[in-house]
């Protein structure tokens, strides 16, 4: 049996795309941009971590096109990103002077700077608001107007939101947990080079923070439910901006070129004291997680499968590096699914002649 | 004024002190454009605080343009897409390296500007400290 070459439905596919555009639009209504970038801010957050492209903008417009498809949405904005060049390396982002919006500790209740809440959905009662239904821009102009003046007329800051101290380095000033020298060894771009396994901690991280948010957060739990080893303790949660900034390519300091916002996780895991030989002590070690903007159960599970896969045993499959690395990429996954409705019809009509040979060889 | 400094109180300022000051420059003297506001990607390097490693994070998207002012290239690269600020940002960097006679009576204005951002900061920063914990302990 040969591969017969076939062609045709041009029309039909043409036909199939315009029919895209009439759902998006049957109702005669205009998704402005405005109120994707103003009013989705969690889709947006999820969009551009999964496609690993910060822009606001144009993650709103991949959204709008793609009909609020995350899948499609982070598709779209993969594709366009192919297509910039990429023009320089940031300089180090160290997230300790962090504007600080939203800071809590599941491991302490006093730390220095205080648990600051910031904005969570944390303590909502998850009712639906039909309110909302009726909500129009007059009411939403006198909430913030009100809003504003209150604030107003309050007294200036006494903590300094870019400065707050964390709540490792405290633990790592009484010892318990090991001090780390900074290791510049350059790291390694997923986006440039294959993965091999082993890996190395720089492309466990990539992989890790541009993850689908629902694979992630869907094998964070696995480890916890019992497909893991350990079951650690948010040491610090934290939500705020961080200065980005290049170097002159011209000669002498840094250009300043914005900022962006992240959520950032340390969590404590208890482990053996590698360092002692009779193995009764235990040291804490730390879980690392983030990703963009505001989505703190991704950053949670990330800290959870770094801790896993720094293990580099293979005991549960949260521990398997290629397990983990390899099927939660939100384009590879939903790509290689996808495929399995492109046309098979050879492979297929090969399945069935294996099918039918082995019931005419029964019937004689 | 260093330049990361500068660059911070004009992208985060108000966009108008921008094109005030490259307003001045472009009525003074020739702007030879070398590359107009054209999009492009930064990769962001990262440091995390587990074992104090650096990785990629991901990339976010800028515009960058670049100009020739009396002999001294410029360049203004921020993140977003907002061309006509790149285009300015590349003029007054273009004007400092050049040390034209105008920037010398810009470190004012610019520096009013950095207090009105400070004072933002602190309005928000009280705003958001409204939010902080104040616990108390429960006689059981």
């Amino acid at each position: 049996m040969g591969y017969v070459a076939v062609k045709g439905g041009s029309e039909a596919i043409e036909e199939s795309i315009q029919r895209l555009k009439y759902e998006r639009i049957k109702k005669g209504t205009v998704l402005d941009i405005r109120d994707i970038e103003g009013g989705m801010r969690g889709l947006i957050d999820t969009v551009m971590s999964e496609s690993s492209l910060y822009d606001r903008q144009v993650a709103s417009v991949a959204i709008k096109q793609a009909e609020g498809s995350i899948e499609e949405a982070v598709f779209l904005m993969r594709a366009y990103r192919s297509t910039l060049p990429r023009k320089y390396y940031s300089n180090v982002i160290d997230t300790k002077n962090m504007f600080v919006e939203r800071r809590i500790s599941a491991s302490f209740k006093d730390i220095p700077g205080g648990q600051i809440l910031g904005t969570t959905y944390d303590y909502t009662h998850r009712l639906i608001d039909f309110d909302l239904s009726k909500e129009n821009t007059m009411e939403v102009e006198k909430w913030l107007d009100s809003y504003r003046k209150k604030r107003e007329i309050e007294e200036p800051a006494d903590v300094d939101l870019c400065n707050l101290p964390r709540v490792t380095d405290m633990l790592r000033k009484e010892g318990i947990i090991a001090q780390a020298l900074e290791d510049n060894t350059p790291p390694i771009d997923v986006t440039k080079k294959n993965m091999e396994f082993p890996t190395k901690r720089s492309e466990r991280l990539q992989v890790l923070t541009r993850g689908q948010t629902g694979a992630v957060i869907a094998l964070g739990y696995a480890s916890l439910r019992g497909f893991g080893d350990l079951h650690p303790t948010v040491g610090e949660l934290r939500v705020g901006y961080v200065d980005i900034c290049i170097a002159n390519p011209m000669g002498d300091d840094e250009f300043y070129i914005g900022n962006i916002q992240i959520t950032e996780v340390e969590s404590y895991i208890s482990s053996p004291d590698k360092n002692n030989a009779d193995g009764n002590k235990l040291n804490l070690t730390i879980g690392y997680g983030v990703c963009y903007g505001q989505n703190e159960s991704k950053a949670i599970a990330m800290s959870i499968l770094d801790t896993d896969l720094e293990t580099q045993e293979k005991k549960f499959p949260t521990q398997d590096e290629e397990f983990v690395l390899y099927h939660i990429d939100s384009v590879e996954a939903t790509g290689f699914i996808s495929h399995l409705k492109l046309p098979h019809y050879v492979t297929f009509k090969s399945k069935l002649d294996g099918i039918r040979r082995t019931r005419e060889a029964r019937e004689k | 004024m260093n330049r990361k400094r500068r660059c911070k109180i004009l992208i985060n300022g108000n966009s108008r002190i921008a094109e005030q000051l490259a307003a001045v420059i472009k009525s003074n003297y020739k702007i030879n454009v070398l590359d107009v506001p054209n999009n492009g990607l930064v990769m962001m390097k990262m440091r995390e605080n587990a074992k104090q490693s650096l990785f990629y994070i991901g990339e976010v998207a800028v515009i960058e343009a670049r100009v020739e002012v009396q002999g001294s290239i410029g360049l203004g690269v921020v993140i977003g897409a907002d061309s006509k600020l790149a285009y300015n940002l590349a003029v007054i960097d273009a004007s400092y390296n050049a040390k034209l006679p105008e920037v010398f009576s810009w470190r004012e204005i610019l520096l009013a500007e950095e207090g009105l951002i400070e004072k933002e900061i602190k309005s928000k920063s009280a705003s958001i400290l409204k939010t902080k914990v104040n616990f108390e302990t429960m006689d059981v």
